[in-house]
């Protein structure tokens, strides 16, 4: 499994940096992560992800959820996501990859 | 600020700190983000360590290389580092952005090792293996504690032969029960013997969670944890509340249970749990009088799992018997060669734990 060595949230660029342990790194912007907010609130039961638009949402906190997810505060007070390593690796490979598509200014 | 406050040193200051990795990865921590504002003033450089998930050892590693490698510019005879270690705590106590940005789920205070027994389905003799272990663990010497995590059916109390209630502490905190050397918690210290306990998930996962953080645990070389059947509330809350160092999964040896203890291995495996083993239990009888082994459950069902096979442990009265009378065949026949049994299991457990080797599957 993907496991991050550190994570650093970069408020300056609104930003969360994760370095994993295969020296992997990648910048998941703030709306990008919170846009695309696995629990249930966000995408209801079964069916597609889709992307949330949430606008300027600012990261309070992250926490660490046993040995295998993050779990990021929301300035709207919202926590209740729990990205698994897994879940937040291939968030920062789709990004990487294709960009223009899970842009979080794109049309979700 | 004043007169030394220019780019030029600054871009130098940037270029030694461009010379630091971060443990375990090829690149430095100024490409991590890790370093926040850098000043100069007069003979000093002040430099902000971001608040990160970065642990307290490898933090002190970084601030003395930080100092070692910005002490080289002639400029600098000064460095004060400000920085944040991963705070430890309890999760959703809000916090001010930028403050306290990256927190680790706390560990229990004293326990150096918690252990997770489970199984895929009910009725394989989960408890007492996991009643067994722990005393086993106890006799090699280690300081253990048993928390039965079956809120539904407790049967620790009945198995250690205690009906005692935990006392109460100070902060609503309670003290675990001590029986053959063990801290115990159970719901069955609880309860009457006739109430059933029929609550939905949220209250049963906030018992688990005061089971974790509201008993005075003390000093634990392992707390193990008497998982229920299955991969439910249970099973994920402990796994999300605190950082398992490791699974032990309890089948029989017939399909029917296999198939459902691969639920559980994968169950650890999304999890990120180190998976140290399986044990088969009601393994094999023997026959008292002419010694010859039967396998009624059928034949190397603990192998099928692919994981490393700790022990299999026979279905002999002694077992059964030690249960329901309160008095584990660990501590009740030490010399009995299930109890030995016990023993070597749990001496493979504490290698397997201790080697950091969680076994794959696949």
């Amino acid at each position: 499994m993907p496991t991050p060595l550190l994570l650093t949230p970069i408020p300056e660029d609104q930003l969360l940096r994760v370095l994993w342990d295969d020296d992997t790194l990648n910048d998941y912007p703030f709306a990008y992560l919170r846009g695309w907010c696995p629990c249930a609130v966000c995408q209801g039961h079964g069916g597609e992800r889709h992307f949330i638009e949430v606008e300027n949402p600012q990261l309070v906190s992250i926490d660490m959820v046993g040995n295998y997810a993050v779990n990021p505060t929301w300035d709207d007070g919202h926590e209740t996501g729990i990205y698994t390593y897994v879940y937040l690796r291939s968030l920062g490979e789709s990004q990487d990859s294709q960009h223009s598509q899970d842009d979080p200014e794109g049309t979700h | 600020m004043d007169e030394h406050n220019t780019p030029d040193i600054h871009t130098r200051i940037t270029e030694r700190l461009r010379q630091i990795q971060y443990p375990g990865s090829q690149r430095d921590i100024v490409t991590l983000g890790l370093v926040g504002k850098v000043q100069v003033q007069t003979d000093s450089a002040v430099v902000q360590i971001r608040a990160s998930s970065i642990k307290e050892d490898v933090l002190r590693h970084l601030r003395g290389r930080i100092t070692q490698e910005l002490t080289t510019l002639p400029e600098i005879v000064h460095v004060h580092i400000h920085a944040f270690a991963a705070q430890a705590g309890e999760p959703h106590q809000g916090g001010q952005a930028g403050n306290q940005a990256v927190r680790e789920r706390a560990d229990i205070p004293g326990v150096r090792r918690i252990l997770a027994v489970a199984s895929g389905k009910g009725g394989v003799g989960k408890s007492t293996v996991a009643v067994n272990l722990t005393l086993a663990l106890g006799s090699l010497g280690h300081k253990v504690g048993l928390l039965d995590a079956d809120i539904y059916g407790p049967s620790v109390p009945l198995m250690m032969g205690t009906e005692a209630t935990p006392r109460a502490g100070q902060d609503k905190k309670i003290y675990p029960v001590e029986k053959y050397g063990v801290s115990l918690i159970s719901m069955g210290f609880f309860l009457d013997d006739q109430s059933p306990v029929i609550w939905r998930g949220p209250i049963v996962m906030s018992i688990v969670r005061q089971f974790l953080r509201d008993v005075i645990w003390s000093e634990l070389d392992y707390l193990v944890v008497d998982l229920p059947p299955g991969t439910g509330d249970i099973a994920l809350t402990l796994a999300q509340e605190v950082p398992l160092h490791g699974g032990v999964i309890v089948t029989t040896p017939q399909d029917v249970a296999l198939l459902d203890v691969q639920r559980g291995i994968s169950m650890f495996k999304q999890v990120n749990v180190p998976l140290l083993g399986v044990i088969e239990n009601m393994s094999f009888y023997e026959c008292p009088v002419c010694h010859e082994k039967e396998e009624i459950f059928g034949h190397g069902g603990a192998q099928k799992t692919g994981l490393k096979v700790l022990g299999q442990v026979p279905l002999v009265e002694e077992v059964r018997v030690g249960a329901d009378a309160g008095k584990p065949v660990v501590v009740s026949a030490p010399d009995h060669p299930v109890a030995q049994e016990f023993f070597g299991i749990a001496r493979q457990v504490v290698a397997a734990e201790e080697m950091q080797l969680p076994q794959s599957v696949h």
